[in-house]
């Protein structure tokens, strides 16, 4: 390892140039980390967010509504394995293409952590209403919300992509 | 560099210096892991010069490569190991001092 900053040392230009030069490879790989999924997983990840709320409605409901509690159980565990698998492919593919580790903290924490607090919270808190109130429409607005959410992400990586290309 | 009474200075890596080998080490640190292809792409540099330097990186142990198979294609992934993260980012450190003083 050859680290010796003493014997050789860069003019303050020298090292800026250094450090602008980098700053260009990093928003060029930050742009690739940033592709976006292909539409068909958009819209798989959309499908299945929008899905949770009724779902686990369902499974909370007493007494049941539309369903069993345990047929809603089952229909849980089945998209919830659907949706790993194709996420699965869509990583795969993902990587394929772009060339680079999949990241998931390419986006600023600013949106990130209202995100990872929030759409559990909407999604959850939903089928909890739902039960304490018998009113449906709790599920339906956290549905809507989640998918409005999701599709909101995937138009931000769209534009985040766009415009650090 | 984790105690403040160290000489930023000290971080300064003649290694990583190398124009091309800073721009390895910059695109691995954004990108987590990246193929051998992207890296050559990005850099704009023949895969005889960027194998070169990863060889360099590798030796200081600053780099480490995986092998995949990607249509029916041996494909290689280049990573910073933990020791080359810090060594890259400890170097920003002793280059913003440089700029600073």
């Amino acid at each position: 390892m050859e680290t010796n900053g003493h014997a050789f040392r860069p003019t303050p230009q020298q090292a800026r140039a250094a450090l602008a030069d980098t700053e260009q490879v990093r928003a060029s790989a930050a742009a690739l980390s940033a592709t976006p999924w292909p539409r068909w997983f958009a819209i798989t990840l959309a499908l299945f967010i929008a899905a949770i709320p009724p779902v686990y409605g369902g499974l909370l409901a007493d007494p049941q509504w539309l369903l069993p509690g345990p047929v809603w159980g089952v229909i849980m565990l089945v998209m919830t394995a659907g949706y790993l698998a194709l996420y699965g492919v869509a990583a795969a593919n993902w990587r394929k293409k772009t060339g680079v580790a999949l990241r998931l903290d390419v986006l600023p924490k600013r949106a990130v952590v209202p995100l990872a607090i929030g759409l559990p919270a909407l999604l959850l808190g939903g089928p909890h209403a739902f039960r304490a109130t018998g009113e449906p429409l709790w599920l339906f607005a956290a549905s809507a919300a989640g998918a409005a959410v999701s599709i909101g992400f995937h138009l931000t990586f769209v534009r985040l992509h766009r415009k650090a290309s | 560099m984790t105690s403040a009474a160290t000489d930023p200075m000290d971080g300064f890596d003649t290694t990583i210096h190398a124009p091309n080998r800073l721009r390895i080490c910059a695109l691995l640190d954004t990108a987590g892991e990246a193929e051998f292809s992207v890296v050559q792409r990005q850099l704009d540099v023949s895969a005889s010069v960027l194998s070169k330097h990863v060889t360099v990186l590798m030796e200081a142990g600053y780099v480490e490569q995986r092998k995949a198979v990607r249509d029916t294609r041996q494909r290689v992934w280049l990573r910073l190991t933990r020791q080359g993260r810090e060594a890259y980012q400890a170097h920003l450190t002793a280059l913003r001092t440089i700029v600073g003083s």
